[in-house]
């Protein structure tokens, strides 16, 4: 809460999302592709292939102009983005991990000549020269990753730092070395990606076909070795998160879902496009493939994110940026006294600090379409018991009057006609609408904390019963605070439920 | 579970301080060279001297002192972000979309830059077209910065800023005073550009004379620029003149100078090493402008120090690593003839 909150209309997840993926895309074949092209120098070099040098001179071209500008200034936009959207995290990986940081700076400043200099050194440096550059390029190119990946685990996985603070004990955390197989893996099959496009444009037919059975070759393997890698990346991550993922969590097992997809569709367009008509591969067949590979990383890598929901940095600090050991402190005093920038509206700078980091009222992870036809009672007592819904909210450590507060932001800004006349539906169409606002947050059917079997079988004065003591029945439940009309039409549809039957 | 505590820094203030000024004058100097090149070589091309080599030379160097000035950058930038988070994030916020444009815009440079070095295979002129575009880009992105690094100097007037709005829309009202401080750096660029142009071309006398005038010029100019900033900070001027900071100036004006006595007499490498030295001593007086900017509202010196020596150890080993490596590169670069 010690810095402002850049309230930009749009949902800062896809823009960090949008910006670190297409980094990581063009970082990682920075590695991957300064192995592929010093590997495949060397070949060509022994057998005298001047088709494959050819072909090699102009992929480090696309090469230098991929990596060193886009994938390095986009790298530099991570910072930007993270540093106005949550600097509060960014602040404790720094402090934690600067010198980390300084040594990938120090070996990125020895990449980056080198990249330039392998570039330049094709006509006028001899073989060896060149190539010694361009395995110096490598080394310094994963160590990068080497280093940076200890960062990025920590986040999901800090381990024994969370007790001791020791800044090895946060780097090797438990996700580390798994982690950068699977990244090691990926770099090599961006490699084959990349390199296929450029293949593509290559003449004559006989170059152009060897030149993509050599890439695809590179895509398959760096594919097929990444899934053991995904294996063993699972099993390191804590079994309490995997298992609240498989069973309450949509969002990083869909990721998965794609990534399963994705991967499939690559190994096959790579089989047939890139092995059995490799002659005939065409540039868009070859664009098709890089983006199903920027489809894969980037489902990877939403999975990475979405399973540390509601932390930013797991077990320390959520992902609106409040520090788990500032609950006692927040719980005693509430938030307002503790933003630092305030703007003149303490409703709205409760949101911000609440709840806007990951919502917007419509749009990305949209609020008012989730609490459209409620009522301010309702949210607030939705937001007093955030972390109970799914497991991927963080709790709301303020007092009750402000979680009220945020509640009246939120309800000042929905459409304030009944959820009848919104949806247009009555009866027990009406009552399944109901339920799925009021009920379905933390009891979706067939999902965590289904009460079907308990509910199903019930009479009217039964439901009327528990909708009139809802509060009491639980911690978190918030009152039936809806209006007759959705009452009885939620009756209704509770009537319709049987035991073991999804709606 | 008592949580670790990450309000600290991670090594005594005055090595973070240090590494800092250190890596933002090796910024500045691949910066300045970088400006001050396009802006000698897009101008130059528009003169009778416009097929001299030298400005195909330049032009071919302005991609790779691009890639120095964004990776030397990036060092500064953390150890500014490490000392001043509660300064530099709010500043940022501020301007967040205009922060946020800066990535975009430096990428488009970067390539216009790359089109100018390509093209200049052709003509020296048909590759000064890019630069000509590569340069309101480039004058977007400093005048952000002076705005938003002026601004993480006033922690007041943020305050005061966000509360007019949050949407990241506003920049630093105080127009004059950021201004000054945009027109002394990039005038100070241009001096180090014409400085490097003259010793490229050294071996044209009429050529060399021209650039050598010019670096004279610039350096005059950037200088009362300098000064009229200075005088606009007011109080942290006086602050800044009452202690070692008057020495820190004095020595850097007069290495300034020095380095253009040095540069008339042809004695290029003293010149250089001087200039260098003069661009460490102004990036010194800009830390020490910097803690009087802030006196009373932030000490840099409240940090809990914690340090972590292996780790330092670690990038001190690295960075010889890395620096040893890249002697390596360039002599192996420039050793070998071509084999083609």
């Amino acid at each position: 809460m010690n810095y402002p909150f850049w309230d930009a209309p749009l949902g800062y997840g896809i823009l960090t999302a949008g910006i670190a993926v297409l980094h990581v895309f063009i970082s990682h074949f920075a590695i991957g592709g300064g192995f592929f092209l010093v590997v495949s120098e060397r070949a060509a070099r022994r057998s005298g292939d001047s088709g494959r040098l050819e072909f090699l001179e102009r992929l480090s071209r696309f090469f230098a102009l991929a990596t060193l500008v886009s994938g390095a200034l986009t790298g530099v936009g991570i910072w930007f983005v993270i540093g106005l959207t949550n600097p509060a995290a960014v602040a404790v990986l720094i402090h934690n991990f600067i010198w980390i940081w300084a040594i990938e700076w120090a070996v990125f400043i020895a990449e980056i000549t080198a990249a330039i200099l392998y570039f330049y050194g094709w006509r006028r440096m001899t073989p060896a020269g060149h190539m010694t550059i361009g395995w110096i390029y490598f080394v310094f190119a994963w160590l990068s990753l080497f280093f940076i990946n200890g960062i990025l685990t920590f986040m999901l996985t800090p381990g024994a730092w969370l007790a001791t603070g020791r800044l090895w004990d946060g780097f090797f955390n438990p996700t580390f070395w798994p982690s950068l197989v699977i990244r090691t893996c990926i770099c090599g099959m961006l490699a084959g990606l990349y390199a296929l496009l450029v293949a593509a444009f290559c003449k004559p037919a006989p170059v152009k076909a060897r030149m993509a059975r050599l890439s695809s070759r590179w895509g398959l393997l760096g594919l097929a070795a990444t899934l053991p890698a995904l294996y063993w990346y699972w099993r390191a991550i804590p079994a309490a998160v995997t298992t609240a993922a498989l069973q309450g969590l949509p969002t990083p097992m869909q990721a998965l879902r794609y990534s399963y997809w994705f991967a499939g569709c690559i190994a096959a367009l790579l089989l047939v496009f890139g092995l059995i008509l490799a002659r005939r591969l065409h540039a868009i067949v070859a664009a098709l493939i890089m983006a199903a590979g920027l489809g894969w990383f980037g489902s990877f890598e939403w999975f990475r994110e979405s399973i540390r929901k509601p932390y930013v940095i797991a077990g320390y600090m959520y992902g609106n940026g409040v520090e788990v050991a500032d609950a006692a402190i927040y719980q005693k005093d509430g938030y307002l006294p503790h933003i630092l920038y305030r703007s003149e509206d303490d409703l709205a700078d409760l949101f911000r600090h609440a709840c806007r980091s990951c919502h917007t009222m419509q749009g990305y992870k949209a609020l008012k379409p989730a609490f459209e036809g409620t009522d301010r009672a309702f949210i607030a007592a939705i937001i007093r018991g955030a972390h109970l819904l799914r497991g991927n909210m963080p709790p709301f450590y303020g007092t009750a009057a402000e979680a009220d507060y945020i509640a009246a932001y939120i309800d000042h800004r929905l459409d304030q006609r009944s959820l009848a006349t919104l949806s247009g539906l009555q009866g027990v169409s009406l009552g399944k609408k109901v339920f799925e606002i009021r009920c379905g947050k933390c009891h979706p059917m067939g999902g965590r904390s289904d009460k079907t079997k308990t509910l199903a079988g019930l009479t009217g004065e039964d439901y009327r019963n528990i909708l009139d003591n809802a509060a009491t029945l639980g911690a978190g439940m918030p009152a039936f605070t809806a209006s007759e009309t959705d009452r009885n039409a939620l009756i209704e549809y509770l009537k319709t439920l049987k035991a073991g039957e999804e709606k | 579970m008592n949580l670790p505590d990450s309000n600290f820094l991670s090594a005594p203030l005055w090595l973070i301080t240090g590494l800092h000024i250190l890596t933002l004058s090796m910024h500045f100097a691949a910066m300045n060279f970088m400006l001050g090149g396009i802006l000698v070589a897009a101008a130059g091309t528009r003169t009778r001297h416009r097929d001299h080599p030298m400005f195909r030379r330049l032009m071919a160097l302005l991609p790779s002192a691009m890639a120095a000035t964004v990776t030397l950058g990036v060092a500064p930038l953390l150890f500014l972000q490490l000392v001043y988070p509660h300064q530099l994030y709010p500043a940022a916020i501020v301007s967040g979309w205009f922060w946020l444009l800066v990535i975009p815009v430096v990428i488009l440079a970067y390539y216009f830059l790359y089109a100018g070095s390509f093209g200049s295979k052709t003509s020296a002129r048909s590759g000064a077209g890019f630069l000509w575009a590569a340069l309101p880009c480039l004058v977007y992105v400093s005048l952000l910065y002076s705005s938003v690094f002026s601004l993480a100097e006033r922690p007041d007037l943020i305050l005061r800023l966000y509360r007019q709005s949050q949407s990241g829309l506003l920049g630093n009202p105080e127009v004059g005073y950021s201004l000054l401080r945009w027109l002394h750096m990039v005038l100070g660029a241009a001096a180090v550009g014409s400085f490097f142009a003259s010793l490229l071309a050294k071996d044209d006398p009429e050529l060399f004379h021209v650039f050598r005038k010019i670096y004279g010029w610039a350096i005059g100019i950037a200088s009362a620029a300098g000064l009229a900033y200075l005088i606009s900070l007011r109080e942290a001027m006086s602050g800044l003149l009452r202690g070692t900071g008057a020495w820190v100036l004095a020595a850097g004006i007069l290495a300034s100078l020095g380095s253009l006595y040095l540069l008339w007499h042809r004695r290029f490498v003293l010149s250089a090493v001087i200039l260098s030295a003069s661009l460490v001593l102004m990036v010194t007086t800009r830390h020490q402008l910097r803690l009087w900017q802030l006196r009373g509202q932030f000490d840099p010196a409240s940090w809990r120090i914690a340090p972590q020596w292996a780790a330092i150890a670690l990038f001190a080993a690295f960075l010889a690593i890395a620096a040893a490596a890249i002697v390596t590169m360039l002599r192996l670069f420039y050793r070998h003839q071509p084999h083609s």
